[in-house]
């Protein structure tokens, strides 16, 4: 690397790295992260008090069997009902009472069971708080076993037996790939989106920052004295990739309290299971980021030299963040079918094979070949982006005033 | 070896419109002050952008240092822009190790040449401030350093007093003429014609991007002839511009200098002054750079209209 082009690229670093913006962004990040994994895992896991219930029982004989039920109702291993006596006088003054009772807050809710309970298969819930969607399955769950095997008893067969014989299909998922098998828990595809929102953030963000940097050059007027010194390209190429490196800096200082954070976590949250991280998502993470952002990097950049302001920027930078954007809305078919030919063809697209290849790659690992063709695609377009920005970059670091038009810009870059 | 510093050779540029600068051709003499004059968007700007590759001509060449011009030959070259830029958030001494760098001086060599210059341009107490809070004035003179650090050979600078009170421009007049005695090539390009009278031993006067005048400032200016007469007096001299023989009257408000037309001889006017004023100077001059400048660019627009 020539001398100039390193003096520009640690000018351009260290600015970066000094902004307020840098180093907030570098301790809040892996906060955010933290609280995005851990909030959820601890929620799951608070020992939120079982439901203080209440039945009423119309038909007479279910009351017994159905408190039973809900006593041993399990949820993670841990008893969901606390089920309160009170039903026994008859159901009417008793829905009035308990009416009064939930409404005092001394119980949480009650179920009332009609008449014709057994024959309907209908119930009545009445609570304060009829949002807690996992309680309440689990509630209906059990109380309708317990209607299903009074009628399976009624029709003369032994509930315990058609219980044993109707058992569910209990199917777990096994991601089976080079590296080994491994259950999957959704988590897979948690961290595969987690990792992609990263990455199409920062490749914006710091897309951005180049784009930032240039108006800042051409406000300042500084860009004609560095245009004096040294060739538009070694400016442009030192500028993209300073930032390049302070975007790097913060992601490994995040590496690295992630890793202490998902040490220290692992004491304290027990069983809580950290999808593995392999050191190919690793690679082809800074990969991708990297490539990723020379290709919008060098776009903006285009941007930031044809106007004199950032709110002058807004309206150009949209059509270039169109396949990112793009890219970022066709995840959902792509993880339906990673190795379909919308999938394919996406993560092949310079523009849009930073985020899509890496997604295919974390959620399986495709053909070597694919992966390659689509770094090479990819290189070839930041060759032909950079080219075409240096152009733009050359006229239009130099015109003050007026905001060109497109076919302007198209000239400036044709006449070069 | 080649004895200029600069060569240019049938230079044409043309924006989207109009030609900025057509056919032009200069040789600035290694060692000289060279004066580049011209009113506004004349092309002198777009001239010494295309000598420093920051615009690429339509057509012509460019020797620097008896060199073709590539980025070498442009490193030995000191360019001080009209539009001043430093970064604002930089501070002063890394600003500067910076901007030498990218002439490719190493930071510690920097380092050592900074000293000296901050105190010349009494700079030295500002040297770990950021540039946003240096006056403008000192943001002028830190720009001529960070154009002079590499120690170039050519120093071409675009308006070096403006913005500078008369110290800050007795203090940069005289950093330059020690560039030169250390035997720097100096182009000046200025609208500030006493600046260039007495600084330069060159000057060319470009308009509407054609050279239109262009040699030694004694030679330009005997090419004028001595027909030019600085008059002071007491009472009310607005006759004087109507007397046979006058050409052009420029009033100055402490004193009037008249331009006679070729051939002229100056008797007549004394002998009228005197009768009708009370003289204090009566004085045939060289016409001033400034007359030459203001006549030849107006005969010049004509011309072209």
């Amino acid at each position: 690397m020539s001398a100039k082009l390193w003096a520009i690229v640690k000018r351009e670093y260290i600015e970066r790295v000094r902004t307020k913006a840098f180093v907030i962004g570098t301790i809040l990040g892996p906060l955010m992260m933290a609280a995005m994994m851990i909030v959820p895992a601890l929620a799951a896991r608070s020992k939120s008090k079982p439901l203080r219930v209440a039945v009423v029982d119309a038909t007479g004989e279910l009351r017994e069997a159905v408190e039973t039920a809900l006593r041993e109702a399990r949820v993670d291993g841990r008893a969901r009902f606390d089920v309160q006596p009170g039903g026994a006088i008859a159901p009417e003054t008793a829905e009035v009472q308990l009416k009064q009772a939930v409404l005092q807050k001394n119980i949480d809710g009650y179920l009332a069971l009609p008449a014709d309970a057994v024959a309907t298969a209908s119930a009545s819930y009445f609570g304060r708080n009829v949002t807690n969607r996992i309680d309440l399955r689990t509630m209906e769950r059990t109380v309708s076993a317990v209607l299903v095997s009074r009628r399976l008893a009624s029709a003369g067969l032994d509930p315990t037996k058609v219980k044993d014989m109707t058992r569910e299909l209990d199917m777990k998922t096994i991601r089976l790939s080079e590296q080994g098998e491994r259950e999957d828990q959704g988590a897979a595809t948690i961290l595969a989106l987690i990792l992609l929102m990263i990455l199409y953030a920062s490749i914006l963000i710091w897309g951005q920052a180049v784009l930032t940097s240039v108006i800042e050059e051409k406000t300042s007027r500084v860009v004609e004295v560095m245009a004096a010194g040294v060739p538009s390209t070694t400016l442009l190429l030192g500028k993209m990739l300073g930032v390049g490196s302070a975007g790097l800096t913060q992601f490994l200082a995040w590496a690295l309290s992630l890793l202490g954070v998902s040490l220290a976590a692992a004491g304290g949250i027990g069983s809580f299971s950290m999808p593995e991280i392999t050191p190919l998502m690793l690679v082809s993470f800074v990969l991708f980021f990297l490539l990723g952002f020379l290709f919008y990097a060098a776009l903006y950049a285009a941007v930031g030299a044809s106007v004199n302001t950032v709110q002058e920027a807004q309206g150009l930078a949209f059509p270039i963040m169109l396949p990112i954007i793009l890219a970022m809305v066709s995840f959902p078919a792509v993880l339906e079918a990673p190795e379909g030919p919308l999938a394919v063809t996406v993560s092949m697209i310079p523009g849009m094979s930073p985020l899509i290849m890496f997604l295919r790659i974390v959620v399986l690992t495709p053909p070597l070949w694919q992966i390659a063709l689509s770094i090479a695609l990819l290189v070839l377009g930041i060759l032909a982006v950079v080219w075409i920005a240096a152009r733009v970059y050359r006229v239009g670091i130099l015109m003050y005033g007026k905001r060109p038009t497109f076919p302007e810009i198209v000239r400036w870059v044709r006449h070069g | 070896m080649n004895d200029n510093a600069l060569v240019l050779k049938g230079i044409r540029k043309a924006f989207a419109g109009h030609v900025a600068v057509k056919d032009f051709s200069l040789e600035v003499p290694r060692h000289s002050v060279f004066g580049l004059l011209g009113p506004n968007g004349a092309g002198k700007t777009t001239t010494l952008r295309m000598v420093m590759d920051i615009l690429g001509p339509d057509a012509g060449t460019i020797e620097i240092l008896g060199q073709p011009a590539d980025h070498a030959a442009r490193d030995r070259i000191g360019y001080m822009p009209e539009e001043r830029g430093l970064y604002p958030r930089m501070v002063l001494e890394e600003q500067l190790v910076f901007m030498a760098a990218i002439k490719g001086v190493p930071e510690k060599e920097a380092l050592k040449r900074l000293g000296p210059w901050l105190e010349r341009l009494s700079l030295a107490d500002w040297r770990k401030r950021k540039t946003n809070e240096l006056s403008k004035g000192m943001q002028q003179k830190a720009q001529f350093i960070a154009t002079v650090l590499h120690q170039p050979e050519v120093l071409i600078v675009d308006e070096p007093m403006s913005g500078l009170d008369p110290v800050g421009m007795d203090v940069m007049r005289e950093a330059m003429l020690d560039l030169r005695r250390a035997g720097t090539t100096i182009v000046l390009s200025s609208h500030q014609m006493d600046t260039v009278e007495r600084l330069c031993d060159r000057v060319v006067l470009i308009n509407r991007g054609e050279k239109i005048l262009d040699g030694a400032v004694s030679e330009v200016k005997a090419r004028y002839g001595k027909n030019t007469v600085a008059l002071a007096f007491e009472g009310d001299g607005s006759f004087i511009e109507s007397l046979p023989g006058v050409a052009k009257v420029t009033d100055f408000g402490q004193y009037l200098e008249v331009r006679l037309h070729d051939g002229q001889d100056a008797q007549p006017l004394l002998r009228e002054a005197a009768a009708r004023l009370r003289l204090r100077r009566f004085e045939i001059v060289e016409p001033s750079l400034h007359d030459i400048f203001v006549e030849t660019v107006t005969s010049h627009g004509e011309e072209a209209a």
